[in-house]
């Protein structure tokens, strides 16, 4: 048994729903006033059928049974005895989430063609919102932590890590070509940058659909996109010229929407992942959306938020994150071999 | 140096700091605790032991280096605005002296009532040592043109450059001197910071600081590893300190070779502020986590071990079955024959400096490494580390590279004199 699986075993989450519900009952029975709400985590609301039976079939009595079930609560892990996934069930996912990647990597070729058009033409602000498009198409396609490895660095590579920085003659992609563009470089001196991106998407609109996606990776994307907005984008560590950050959120955000959409037939029944991870991923629409809003429709620059406005984000996308996080947990699959022993390894040396 | 707490009480008792050990209500014999003693009476006098516990300053190797990790600590780096070298010989002698002080305890006198009084007072009228260790060292920036010290700059110093997933701030990373400050309590390292700035402003700028901790000592034996931001034990594959053969391989700069003269006994100091994304971490599977480092969290043990110091027996698990072939440990120590000769002296201490504008905690790591050649040995190690799972949850934001030569031979010298020699 490995360690998650005993966790899981350690904890049965039916009896931490129960004292939810034993809990509420008890609030209304008191007159307590307003409706309670159930907790986020609460697995109530996803699991209204919970039965009684499992408590009368248990080993304890009811009165142990109620205390292990506190006791529990206090750590809201997942909660779950499922029965892990075969990795066949995220063959349709994976299919449908590389049929849109497919898209979305067109959908950056042709703003990637339209920026290389006003570039030759000079006209700089159809530019930026060339690349501000061509930025938001390849964030839709969700290529959080490493999942196209190097042709990921070479098309929105940081020059953070190369030794020169920014001047650094191995800068480019996208972040090459925004850092031009917002430091008000010639244009044409930002033709070549732009083939080059051309290219590699040309190359990435090949390999896209093709990218092998193991099942535990494909279920910890779920979070990992957003990880990704909240670590760099919204800090403005991403896109420090055009200030994205924010649209740069949004675009992750659809790219986990679509994500959480194909995993819906896997979570389906298994704890209550699902219901709370799109109600959180609403809340963080709505969050952005209003931000939009007060600054009339157009995504403003990261550090144009007020005070007030990124609290509601970073809030919004926090806890949209700490839901989204027990996705991989809901949906571990069949582990085929267990994790050896130093002792069995040792034995099975001599 | 000196490090034994019991010897230092007995000999407090002989010379004149006796007034010291009575404030705490110690006699000569006072530090042991024994069974017989109520608990709150114990904790008083372990207390009271810790405070007056002296790792000196003076001898062969400055404190600091193979001392254990205190429960606190403060980096401060300076730049030099020094306007000549012999400016900065000054500066190197009241920093030295000062330290000694700080490091030795004791009582201080006020002289003039109207005058601003000679020390803080944030510890009392009388200073208790508290284990404080300051560990004084030169970064490559000093050995430029400025002082004519370019050809006496340590072999392998240069300035450290940015590896593949660090994000460096400049405003937090290089500097012409780094002091080190440990202690047994916050105060006495924030005391000592605050108390050795003072002699030498005109000539060191503060460039950065760092405050650290380490996690209490939690067992389950009193020489557990203490434990990071991310729940894991931190340090557990260290060489022995106690081995002088050991240290003199790995630690204690090369004699002859390319290492000027003066740079005996001392050692290249690495430090890495590593900030812990504490917050994505925290939403990582705990099976994933322990694939990451190669470490069950709860007791340290390698996977499939049972304790934390047993061997991770790489070499019975070579297509990694049970320790991922880029886990952490494996990659940081694959303890093979050649890789001997790249393991380093590991101190960590942990940061906690607020927010970030996002909201997120601003914790780390402050990773120290003491070793005799920084390529040889921290950089090799680093390499390796580059493609780690790890780097999505972690980036090194500060620090730098230093050499921490030998300690003052006695209360005349100073650190750093054999520079000018």
């Amino acid at each position: 048994m490995n360690s998650r699986q005993a966790l899981r075993k350690a904890s049965a989450g039916g009896l931490a729903a129960l004292a939810t519900v034993a809990a509420v009952l008890l609030l209304a029975a008191c007159g307590g006033g307003s409706e309670p709400e159930a907790h986020p985590i609460s697995t109530v609301a996803a699991h209204p059928d919970i039965k009684i039976t499992k408590i009368a079939g248990g080993r304890h009595s009811p009165q142990f049974e109620a205390k292990l079930a506190e006791e529990k609560t206090r750590n809201p892990g997942p909660a779950s005895d499922l029965e892990p996934l075969p990795p066949s069930r995220f063959e349709r996912p994976v299919a449908e989430y590389r049929a849109y990647s497919e898209d979305e990597a067109r959908a950056v070729g042709i703003e990637v063609a339209k920026l290389r058009r006003a570039l030759a033409a000079g006209d700089v602000a159809a530019a930026k919102r060339d690349w501000l498009a061509a930025y938001d198409h390849y964030l839709r396609l969700g290529a959080a932590y490493g999942a196209l490895g190097k042709l990921d660095e070479e098309i929105d590579g940081n020059p953070g890590r190369l030794p020169g920085g920014a001047h650094d003659p191995e800068f480019t992609g996208l972040h090459r070509i925004e850092m031009g563009l917002w430091e008000g470089e010639a244009p044409a001196r930002l033709l070549g940058p732009t083939d080059y991106l051309a290219a590699k998407v040309r190359r990435l609109r090949r390999v896209v659909g093709r990218v092998a996606i193991p099942p535990l990776v494909y279920a910890t994307r779920a979070h990992e996109i957003l990880e990704d907005a909240q670590r760099d984008m919204l800090s403005g560590v991403d896109a420090p010229w055009s200030g994205a950050g924010l649209r740069a959120t949004d675009d992750s955000l659809a790219a986990t929407d679509f994500v959480v959409r194909t995993l819906r037939p896997l979570l389906a029944g298994r704890d209550s992942t699902l219901e709370p991870a799109e109600t959180e991923l609403a809340r963080l629409r709505v969050a952005l959306e209003r931000v939009r809003k007060e600054h009339g429709g157009a995504w403003p620059r990261t550090e144009a938020l007020s005070e007030a406005q990124r609290e509601r984000v970073d809030g919004a996308l926090g806890s949209a994150l700490e839901r989204l996080a027990a996705i991989p947990g809901a949906l571990e699959v069949v582990r085929t071999r267990p994790v050896p022993t130093i002792a069995a390894q040792a034995g099975r040396g001599r | 140096m000196s490090s034994d707490r019991r010897s230092f009480l007995k000999r407090a008792g002989g010379v004149g700091l006796g007034g010291l050990a009575a404030g705490y209500g110690l006699g000569a014999a006072g530090a042991e605790a024994r069974a017989d003693e109520s608990p709150a009476r114990q904790a008083e006098l372990v207390n009271a032991a810790e405070l007056s516990a002296t790792r000196g300053f003076d001898g062969v190797h400055q404190a600091g280096i193979l001392t254990p990790a205190a429960n606190f600590a403060a980096f401060v780096a300076l730049d030099s605005i020094a306007g000549g070298a012999g400016e900065l010989q000054t500066a190197l002698q009241n920093l030295s002296s000062r330290a000694r002080e700080l490091t030795a305890g004791g009582a201080y006198a006020v002289s003039e009532y109207d005058a601003p009084p000679f020390d803080s007072g944030t510890l009392g009228p009388t200073i208790a040592p508290d284990g404080l260790t300051v560990t004084i060292a030169f970064g490559a920036s000093l050995f430029d043109g400025r002082y004519g010290l370019a050809a006496r700059r340590p072999a392998h110093l240069t300035a450290m450059r940015a590896f593949p997933h660090d994000e460096l701030d400049p405003e937090r990373t290089g500097g012409d001197l780094l002091i080190q400050l440990a202690a047994g309590h916050q105060d006495t390292v924030a005391h000592a910071v605050r108390e050795l700035l003072k002699p030498v402003r005109g000539q060191l700028a503060p460039r950065w600081t760092v405050a650290g901790f380490q996690g209490a000592q939690r067992g389950p034996k009193p020489h557990s590893s203490r434990r990071n931001h991310f729940g894991f034990r931190d340090g557990t594959s260290n060489p022995d300190v106690t081995d002088p053969k050991v240290m003199e391989r790995l630690v204690w700069a090369e004699r002859g070779g390319g290492e000027p003269a003066w740079t005996a006994d001392g050692t290249y100091q690495v430090v890495r502020a590593i900030r812990m994304h504490v917050e994505f971490w925290d939403r990582v599977g705990l099976h994933e986590q322990e694939e990451m480092i190669g470490r069950k969290r709860d007791t340290g043990a390698p996977l499939g071990g049972t304790e934390e110091f047993e061997n991770p027996r790489f070499d019975l698990d070579p297509k990694g079955e049970r320790i991922a072939l880029d886990a952490h440990i494996r990659l940081a120590n694959p303890r093979r024959p050649a890789t001997i000769d790249q393991r380093i002296l590991r101190r960590a201490w942990n940061y906690s400096e607020g927010f970030d504008s996002d909201a997120q905690l601003n914790v780390g790591l402050l990773f120290v490494a003491f070793n005799q050649d920084i390529g040889r040995q921290f950089v090799a190690i680093q390499e390796r580390l580059n493609e780690e799972p790890m780097v999505d949850y972690v980036t090194p934001e500060g620090g730098g590279y230093f050499f921490a030569p030998a300690a003052a031979r006695h209360p005349g010298d100073w650190v750093g004199s054999g520079l000018f020699a």
